[in-house]
C-alpha cells in the first residue's frame, strides 16, 4: 500500500489507470493539429473546451465543433509539492485563459508561480495533460 | 401556512482518525446525542436525511440497524462538503412547508479508510484528471487572490493560527496539540503553493446530526431564521472571481433576504476553512468584507473568539478536522451550542444570531457543487 495519492488504493473515487484503477473516458481538453479542440455556440458564441455537451450552457443555443489558438494567459498558477497519481512534485499548474477561447487547466513545462497574466503557448501534452511555457511577446 | 422551523437538538462524534472503529458507531455517537438533547423519543423521527460524500454506499441504512426507526422515509445526498447542510437545509424546508413534523439530519464519512493523505482526484473529471489535488484547487485560488491584491502570506498563516488556538479547547476536535505561530504555519512543509501543510485542514471520520422540528416551546430550540442551498454555476472565463466566490454569494444574499438580516447583524460565524484562503474567500463572499480585505479580519482580531464577530470558534475544519459529509453538521451544532450560552471555555461573548456556510467544491469549470448559508438565533 502506498501513501501517495490515487497509487494503489482501490476507493470510492476512480483514481484511473494512472492511479491503478481501471480505465476511465477522458474529458480532458484535446489537443490535435496546432489547436485546443471543444465547441462554441452558434449563437452567443461562448467557448468551452469539452464536447458531447447537449446545448450552449449560457444561452441553450447549439454548439458546433470548435478550433482554439494554442496562445493564452495566465489566470492564477500553483507549484504542487505532493505527489498525485504518476505525477511527482514538484509540478506546476495554471488556469489558462485561451485566446477568444475557454479557460483550461494546464501544467507548466517547468514548476514556478507565474505572474497573472503571463502570455502563454500550449506546447504539447504530457500524458494527455496540456502542457504551457512562457512565451515573449514580439515586438510588432 | 408554513411553520417555523427550529432546531430542537444536536450531537456529534469525536473528529479524528478512527480507522479501527465501524462507520456506524461514529453516527450513532451523535445521533444519540441529538435525539437525547432534542428530549425526543426515537419514534417521533418521522424522516432522515443523510449527508455523506464517500459513505459507504448503503451507511444510512446500516445506522438504521441501531436506531430502530425503520420505514420512514430517508435519503443520502451528496452535495461534496456541503452535503451535511444540504441533508440540514433539506430537512428544514420539509418542516417549513409542513411535509414532516421532525427530522434527523445525520452527516457522516470515514476518510481515514480511504485516503492517507489529500483526498485522490476523480479520474473522470477533466481536472482530476490531469492531477489536481484539492489543495492545489485552493492554492489556485490563493495565489490568484494574493495577486490581486495586497495581501502578505502571514495574513493567510494568521486563520490557521486562530483557528487552531480556537480548537484548543474543543474536546472534539482532531488537532488539539499545539497552536502554533504564524512563523510555524509558514514554515511547515508546502502542500500547493502558497499553502502549507498547517494552511491544510486534516484527513477526517466523524459525525453530526440535528433534530430540526417545528415550535414547541422548549428552552434550547434555536430558530432557523434562513436556510438557502444553491448548486454551481459555470465558472469559466468570464468569471472575474475565484471559483466558489459567486456560489457563496448567491446563497448569502438568499439567506441574508429571507432572515431580514445584513451581515452586521450576525454575532458568531462557522464557515468552511478546509484551507485557510477559504474562511478569507468566504468572508467576503458573504459580505463581510470588501473585496481584497478579507485577509485583514484574522490578524486585526476581528474574528477572534474575543473579536467584534468571532469565526470558527469551534476551531474549524483547520482543527477539528474535515470529514466531508459531517462537517455542516458539526458547524451547526457548534452554532447551537453557542447561541445556548453552553460552548464552555469556547464561549463567545454574544451570542444572539448566528451563521453557517459550507460551500462545496472540486467539480471542474463550476464556481462551486453547492452551497448553503443558513442564519439561526435565540428565540425572542
Amino acid at each position: 500500500m502506498s501513501s501517495e495519492l490515487g497509487v494503489g488504493r482501490p476507493t470510492k473515487r476512480r483514481p484511473g489507470p494512472v492511479g491503478g484503477g481501471l480505465p476511465v473516458a477522458d474529458s480532458r481538453p484535446v489537443l490535435a493539429d496546432g489547436a485546443v479542440l471543444g465547441v462554441r455556440c452558434t449563437a452567443c458564441r461562448y467557448p468551452a473546451a469539452q464536447s458531447g455537451i447537449p446545448w450552449c450552457p449560457v444561452c441553450y443555443a447549439d454548439v458546433e465543433p470548435a478550433r482554439f489558438p494554442t496562445t493564452g494567459a495566465v489566470w492564477s498558477s500553483t507549484v504542487v509539492a505532493i505527489p498525485v497519481g504518476h505525477r511527482r512534485p514538484p509540478f506546476g499548474l495554471a488556469y489558462v485563459d485561451i485566446d477568444d477561447g475557454p479557460r483550461v487547466l494546464a501544467h507548466l513545462d517547468r514548476p514556478g508561480v507565474l505572474t497573472i497574466g503571463t502570455r502563454v503557448r500550449v506546447t504539447g501534452t504530457d500524458q494527455g495533460d496540456l502542457v504551457v511555457e512562457p512565451v515573449v511577446e514580439e515586438e510588432s | 401556512m408554513t411553520v417555523q422551523p427550529m432546531v430542537w437538538g444536536v450531537g456529534t462524534s469525536a473528529y479524528g482518525s478512527f480507522p479501527d472503529r465501524r462507520v456506524e458507531t461514529l453516527a450513532w455517537d451523535a445521533v444519540s446525542e441529538a435525539v437525547r438533547d432534542a428530549d425526543i423519543s426515537p419514534g417521533e423521527i418521522d424522516a432522515i436525511i443523510v449527508g455523506s460524500v464517500f459513505g459507504p454506499p448503503g451507511v444510512a441504512t446500516r445506522v438504521q440497524r441501531g436506531l430502530g426507526i425503520p420505514g420512514v422515509p430517508m435519503w443520502t445526498v451528496e452535495n461534496a462538503c456541503a452535503s451535511g447542510t444540504s441533508a440540514y437545509h433539506e430537512a428544514v424546508e420539509a418542516v417549513r412547508l409542513g411535509r414532516f413534523g421532525c427530522v434527523l439530519v445525520l452527516g457522516v464519512d470515514q476518510m481515514s479508510t480511504l485516503f492517507s493523505g489529500a483526498i485522490i482526484p476523480e479520474a473522470t473529471d477533466p481536472e482530476g484528471a490531469a492531477s489536481l489535488p484539492l489543495p492545489g484547487l485552493y492554492a489556485l485560488q490563493a495565489q490568484r487572490y494574493l495577486g490581486e491584491f495586497d495581501v502578505a502570506p502571514e495574513q493567510l498563516a494568521a486563520v490557521a493560527v486562530k483557528n487552531k488556538r480556537n480548537g484548543l479547547d474543543n474536546p472534539r476536535a482532531q488537532l488539539r496539540a499545539v497552536a502554533p505561530t504564524v512563523e510555524e504555519v509558514l514554515s511547515s512543509r508546502m502542500i500547493a503553493e502558497p499553502l502549507t501543510f498547517l494552511q491544510c485542514c486534516p484527513t477526517s471520520d466523524g459525525a453530526g446530526a440535528l433534530i430540526v422540528g417545528g415550535q414547541r416551546g422548549r428552552a434550547g430550540d434555536v430558530v432557523v431564521e434562513a436556510s438557502a442551498m444553491v448548486s454551481g454555476a459555470l465558472w469559466d472565463h468570464r468569471s472575474t472571481d475565484v471559483w466558489g466566490f459567486a456560489s457563496v454569494t448567491r446563497a448569502a444574499e438568499k439567506a441574508f433576504a429571507q432572515a431580514g438580516r445584513t451581515p452586521a447583524d450576525i454575532d458568531l460565524l462557522e464557515v468552511h476553512d478546509a484551507f485557510t484562503i477559504g474562511e478569507i474567500l468566504t468572508l467576503e463572499a458573504l459580505g463581510f468584507a470588501p473585496r481584497g480585505k478579507g485577509a485583514e479580519l484574522a490578524p486585526s482580531g476581528h474574528t477572534a473568539r474575543d473579536g467584534a464577530q468571532p469565526v470558527n470558534p469551534s476551531g474549524g475544519l483547520l482543527s477539528r478536522g474535515h470529514p466531508l459529509g459531517a462537517t455542516g453538521t458539526a458547524q451547526l451544532a457548534e452554532v447551537v451550542w453557542q447561541l445556548r450560552g453552553l460552548a464552555g471555555p469556547r464561549q463567545v461573548p454574544h451570542h444572539e444570531v448566528g451563521l453557517v456556510e459550507t460551500m462545496g467544491g472540486g467539480a471542474a469549470g463550476m464556481d462551486g457543487n453547492a452551497c448553503v448559508v443558513t442564519i439561526l438565533s435565540v428565540p425572542s
